[in-house]
């Protein structure tokens, strides 16, 4: 029994207490919130997150965050969490600490130069919604334009990067398994710090409003770069109800399909046209109008798609043949030879049984089965969890479409919410 | 009661000191020089160091005869205590002044206060950090048992205390709560060298510790664990 001196956990306890000792961490702060929470979080941003965020037990909120996210990954391996507490989870999104306006204060000067009210015509000090690490102030410009603002919390960066650095020491024994692989952890670090440079998401919102403009219904905010810094992100007012508020005033089912049939378009378009997601598709990043229309709100965390994956998801959506012909396995085989991987036959058979179970019954590719599928009924989420459960399970799952399925999750999650009935093959149909 | 008038005259003194009267061009000019031999002094200290700094050098800076340096100050260090009465009052008017503040909750005035006392140091960093060892000499007029830096820290607790009385009075608190303002000096001296151990672009660090540690000891100090 020689005392070892570097094992993982000690590792791991040096990592965490060095990087808590120099910036904090975002998992800190969750917890502080989880003891000390009341008076703060109630009197909170008021936005569709925090009704969202009602339906929750308490516990599960002081899960957000980038910690929330890996919660996500490991539980849905492990099968920890239950079913439904992970469709919530899936929708839920990044949140920071509220800032007080002597904070907003500080970090509009940092990141724009001036005082507010020097900077812009008016500015309110309450914030009007929370965002992803940060929250959102209305504004008027001194050309008289009314903006949302939106403004991060400070040094949110690095509490982030410490807690992925705590994480990987802690995951060590998961990652020698295989259970959580490397290339998983590398992936979701790069996708959430992303999220933290407001100039990437000037960029990516720049980008998805020049190639969503074929889509009539999808509306999408204008950045006003000369008030923008990677800390500061101002944009054009957007106009709307989030789900919450929209499902309160009960719309008619006509509606409800409407808006569903236009969720599922814009997620197929993105993925087979633009080879793009806006990937974080909580329910507060949608704003819905009454005449079907949908606005686009958080730009952070896009996922930018290979041709290999896009020309890979053509070929097996809406396959028609049999799942066992040698021409699906082939079509299944393609992205791991790609990468150099092998497709493990349990993973073979999961994806099978995925595309038997869960794509066939909601996106029929035969013609005469055709007709709008129902998203009330809950089994379609069950059957959907049920089977990524399963395929991850046999750690098989490429790194790529991690981003891709959170998207693909929060879509489903919205459509079953909305109860709407989509034909959804005719839509996919269109864009192959 | 005695500590509430205490804290009202400490309010008072500040408004004298941060605006003086302009009572002739004499009162002005000697204001003047005081102000060239503390930029100097200051100038100087960040560059040469604390210790390395003469009186000598500082006057040459300052464009005056070395006597007349001892006219305004004793030593140097009167200078640097000098240098952090500024530092202190001008926080304290900050917050005062800022009509916004006036119904914030504590958390954010104390942050208004620590920030603004930061944002008054910044311009001399590498002086704090040298000026923080110096003050730790046994007999040193900048350490914390000398005469005139009490009164300051004095001032500057009477000011924090002012501040929670604004938002939990006295007989709403726990036990404890009269030790709050000496936790609180404490607490400051812990930011003073995070911040200058901060290497972050633009100390969002110390902002994201200044934040949360406040809202962590206001929410405790509001259940009377403190």
């Amino acid at each position: 029994m020689s005392p070892e001196k570097n094992t993982p956990t000690r590792r791991a306890l040096a990592v965490a207490s060095m990087g808590a000792g120099i910036a904090g961490s975002y998992l800190g702060y969750v917890l502080q919130r989880a003891f000390l929470g009341d008076a703060q979080s109630e009197a909170k941003l008021k936005s569709a997150h925090a009704s969202a965020a009602r339906r929750m037990r308490n516990e599960m909120q002081a899960l957000r965050g980038p910690a929330m996210k890996l919660g996500q990954m490991l539980s849905l391996q492990t099968g920890i969490l239950p079913d439904e507490v992970l469709a919530e989870l899936a929708s839920l999104q990044m949140e920071a600490p509220g800032m007080h306006p002597s904070l907003v204060r500080v970090q509009i000067k940092q990141g724009l130069g001036g005082e507010p009210e020097d900077i812009f015509k008016e500015f309110t000090p309450e914030p009007f919604a929370a965002a992803s690490l940060g929250q959102v102030h209305r504004a008027v410009t001194r050309e008289g334009e009314h903006v949302a603002v939106k403004v991060q919390y400070p040094g949110i960066r690095q509490a982030i990067t410490n807690d992925f650095k705590l994480f990987r020491a802690v995951s060590k024994p998961a990652q020698a398994s295989g259970h959580i692989p490397k290339a998983a952890i590398d992936e979701m670090e790069q996708q959430i710090i992303a999220e933290t440079d407001y100039r990437r998401e000037a960029e990516n919102i720049e980008f998805f409003g020049k190639q969503l403009t074929p889509l009539a219904f999808v509306h999408i905010p204008r950045v006003l770069r000369a008030y923008s810094s990677d800390k500061v992100l101002t944009m054009s007012l957007m106009r709307g109800q989030h789900l919450e508020d929209f499902l309160a005033r009960r719309p008619s089912q006509k509606l409800r399909d409407q808006l569903g049939a236009n969720l599922c378009e814009l997620f197929f378009f993105q993925v087979l046209k633009v080879e793009a997601l806006h990937a974080d598709p909580h329910w507060g990043n949608y704003l819905f109008l009454p005449d079907g229309g949908v606005w686009l709100v958080d730009f952070g965390c896009a996922k930018y798609l290979s041709p290999e994956t896009v020309a890979y998801l053509r070929s097996v959506f809406l396959y028609p043949g049999a799942t066992d012909s040698a021409d699906f396995q082939r079509l299944l085989e393609k992205p791991y030879r790609l990468t150099g991987q092998k497709l493990h036959p349990a993973t073979r058979r999961a994806l099978v049984s995925f595309a038997e179970n869960f794509y066939r019954k909601v996106y029929s590719p035969w013609p005469e089965k055709r007709q709008p599928f129902d998203f009330a009924d809950k089994g379609f989420l069950e059957d959907y969890l049920r089977e990524s459960k399963n395929l991850l399970r046999t750690k098989g799952v490429m790194i790529e479409y991690i981003f891709m399925a959170r998207a693909e999750m929060g879509l489903y999650h919205t459509l079953h919410r909305l109860k709407a009935r989509v034909p959804t093959s005719d839509i996919v149909r269109k864009y192959l | 009661m005695a500590t509430k008038k205490t804290v009202k005259s400490v309010t008072k003194k500040r408004a004298r000191a941060a605006k003086p009267r302009p009572s002739g061009r004499r009162a002005q000019n000697k204001l003047d020089i005081r102000a060239r031999i503390v930029r100097a002094a200051l100038d100087l200290f960040q560059t040469k160091g604390f210790d390395a700094t003469t009186t000598k050098a500082i006057a040459r800076k300052a464009r005056i005869a070395e006597g007349t340096v001892f006219n305004y100050f004793k030593t140097k260090d009167d200078i640097a205590l000098h240098f952090f009465e500024q530092e202190v009052d001008q926080a304290m008017a900050t917050v005062r002044e800022n009509p916004r503040l006036r119904n914030a909750p504590l958390e954010e005035k104390l942050f208004a206060l620590v920030h603004s006392q930061l944002e008054y140091l910044a311009r001399h960093e590498r002086f704090i950090g040298a000026a923080l060892i110096h003050a730790l000499k046994p007999a040193s007029p900048l350490g914390p048992f000398s005469h005139r830096s009490q009164e300051l820290r004095h001032r500057y607790l009477g000011f924090v205390e002012e501040l929670i009385e604004e938002s939990s009075p006295k007989h709403e608190r726990g036990p404890l709560s009269f030790f709050a303002p000496e936790v609180f000096w404490i607490y400051y001296l812990g930011v003073l060298l995070y911040w200058l151990n901060d290497s972050s672009e633009g100390k969002q660090n110390t902002l994201a510790f200044l934040d949360r540690s406040l809202n962590v000891g206001v929410s405790m100090f509001k259940r009377g664990w403190l």
